[in-house]
């Protein structure tokens, strides 16, 4: 299946994601640090998983998104099945959902990839024998390593690697920030995107043909972009709105929520110094699901 | 100043077109039912007195439900577990509304003027006022359109009301909105026996989504108010749980594990009971507390009425 390789009789697998060689019994991947455990999945089903990668700034909500994403795909959403390949894939929805319901946001994800959350799934919508499995990969990825690549090209090849053979992608962006003037969002959005537009080098003219769904976060700050998403993206985020007009050929805009009501713990921690740790009140899941099946109908 | 913003010509009650000029039978029209009730005094030496006054009370008879007096322990700081601080609440007979205020009954209050009229709401409202629209700029619910509801939504829970426009239409219609203690004693039903019966659920203690419309039941949207019946509460209050959270007259009053106050961007009002949305069970039960900035006009937010038990005229 081009994966194992056999060489002076140490059999080898190759990395689902960099494809550099590997002997068997390692955990990760020696040349970019993804879980070999992808690999031995992949052999078990006799196909290459489709990678979605989800991207974002530090703190837009990356794992909050993808644990309650998988978690209710997990419980039959919208009609979805989804089947876990392999115990690490469930580590990152039991995670956030401890978190939530303890009224807590998870701890952040560490810039180091061999610490990364790693979710192989199988998925379809539910209708009948002809309907479709996909085999899907979806890491959490950190932020600050995400904009550590992009400043850096090739400081993060687990990175590279991950977008240029992923299937489809979808980019989160802090609405909140966005509508309060923020222009944070806009720039890390538009030099995500770059880079994207860069990995794949069309020709002049041409479109980046990889569907990629650009997810507005903590939409419940911001009613507005839920009412009409792509008015607010237009609004907020035009640099970003104007680079994916221009250089992307199939890109949709969502708004999502997972905290209905979000307060803080104010006053002064251990060492005496001000703080105000955020602390969501309750879970109000919206939008959660389009963005991914909009997303799987375009692979 | 603020007063010139506002139409004064349109007086609360009558003088709108399809309501009757006369004021006592304009309340029973616009189902003011309990300001007949309570404040009905007034309208002693009207002719139709009597019988007004008794429709009013056989309305209110249909649609409220007596929650006897009962005490509540509420948890004081945000993670809800065994052993965690409570403070002790106990609660007087009141009695309240089977069901949230509809799309329909909320209609009644819009057409009636009330935005426009500054009397009925606190004057520390009066500048917000303005922001209270639908999404075609009229005063209204803001996923109305025109002034109007969805006609096919008629009988669901009115959302899109921030905490003060649900404490003006009580107020307005002779009601108020339940405290907290009270919510969570119509849901818990914690009456004084000898027996310490506390209900997880207003139905029993195991969480159930034939009972309710949390996001575990699948609508992915409100239901009408009158259905879920077998998720009532012993006094045939339904959907306290479930469908929409609810408006509470309480401010939010809560701490970390470490005492340290948890507090909003601005005002937190408490709202109760879990919503078509609400991802975890453990949030849709009777003693769940949270809240909701107090200006906030949420797609699944909503509200119910309470009448103080005993209290009337005439």
């Amino acid at each position: 299946m081009g994966w194992m390789q056999a060489d002076s009789g140490d059999p080898q697998l190759r990395c689902l994601i960099c494809e550099a060689l590997n002997t068997m019994d390692v955990v990760v991947c020696a040349e970019c640090s993804a879980p070999m455990a992808l690999v031995h999945d992949s052999v078990t089903q006799g196909r290459a998983p489709q990678i979605i990668s989800v991207l974002g700034d530090s703190n837009v909500g990356k794992t909050v998104y993808l644990g309650f994403l998988l978690d209710m795909l997990s419980q039959r959403a919208n009609e979805f099945e989804a089947i876990p390949k392999g115990a690490y894939s469930v580590d990152l929805q039991q995670n956030v959902v401890a978190s939530m319901t303890q009224r807590q946001f998870p701890a952040k994800t560490a810039m180091e990839p061999d610490r990364w959350n790693w979710a192989y799934y199988q998925a379809r919508k539910s209708g009948g024998r002809r309907s479709k499995w996909y085999d899907l990969v979806m890491p959490d990825l950190a932020g600050e390593s995400l904009a550590a690549e992009i400043a850096n090209p090739a400081t993060y090849r687990v990175i590279r690697s991950l977008l240029t053979k992923s299937a489809g992608a979808m980019l989160l962006v802090d609405a909140a920030l966005a509508a309060n003037g923020a222009t944070r969002p806009d720039f890390f959005a538009l030099k995500m995107m770059s880079y994207i537009d860069s990995l794949f080098q069309t020709k002049r003219d041409a479109k980046v043909q990889t569907p990629i769904a650009i997810v507005l976060c903590k939409a419940d700050h911001c009613p507005e972009s839920f009412d009409d998403t792509r008015r607010f993206v237009q609004g907020s985020l035009n640099r970003l709105w104007n680079l994916c007009e221009s250089r992307f050929q199939t890109v949709e805009y969502f708004a999502c929520s997972s905290v209905g009501s979000l307060a803080y713990a104010t006053g002064a921690d251990d060492d005496g110094l001000d703080f105000a740790r955020p602390i969501p009140l309750h879970t109000s899941l919206q939008g959660i699901l389009e963005p991914f099946e909009w997303l799987i109908s375009r692979m | 100043m603020l007063r010139g913003f506002f139409r004064q010509d349109a007086p609360t009650g009558g003088g709108r077109a399809g309501v009757d000029e006369d004021p006592l039978r304009a309340c029973m029209q616009l189902e003011r039912f309990g300001v007949i009730v309570t404040r009905g005094e007034r309208w002693r030496a009207h002719p139709d007195y009597e019988n007004v006054f008794q429709a009013a009370l056989d309305a209110i008879d249909q649609r409220f439900s007596l929650v006897p007096e009962g005490f509540v322990s509420m948890p004081t700081t945000v993670t809800d577990e065994p052993g965690c601080p409570e403070t002790d609440h106990e609660t007087e007979p009141f009695l309240l509304a089977r069901t949230c205020v509809t799309n329909a009954q909320y209609q009644k209050f819009v057409d009636a003027g009330s935005y426009e009229d500054l009397e009925i709401w606190p004057e520390s409202i009066w500048p917000h006022l303005i922001g209270f629209q639908d999404q075609t700029g009229k005063a209204g619910p803001r996923f109305w359109r025109g002034g109007r509801h969805d006609e096919a939504k008629g009988d669901h829970p009115v959302v899109g009301i921030c905490a003060y426009e649900a404490a003006t239409y009580a107020n307005w219609a002779g009601f108020r909105l339940p405290t907290e203690a009270e919510w969570q004693m119509a849901a818990s039903w914690r009456i004084r026996t000898s027996a310490h019966v506390f209900r997880r659920y207003p139905w029993g203690d195991s969480h159930d989504p034939r009972r309710c419309n949390t996001w575990a039941s699948g609508r992915g949207g409100t239901v009408p108010v009158g259905t879920y019946t077998e998720g009532a509460a012993p006094n045939g209050v339904l959907q306290l749980i479930g469908n929409v959270w609810e408006w509470t007259a309480s401010d939010l009053e809560m701490t970390d594990d470490k005492g340290r106050p948890v507090v909003g961007d601005m005002l937190l009002k408490a709202i109760r009971g879990g919503a078509f949305d609400t991802y975890f069970s453990c949030q849709a039960t009777s003693h769940f507390r949270t809240g909701l900035a107090c200006l906030a006009r949420a797609h699944n937010v909503g509200f119910r009425c309470v009448l103080d038990a005993g209290r009337r005229d005439g």
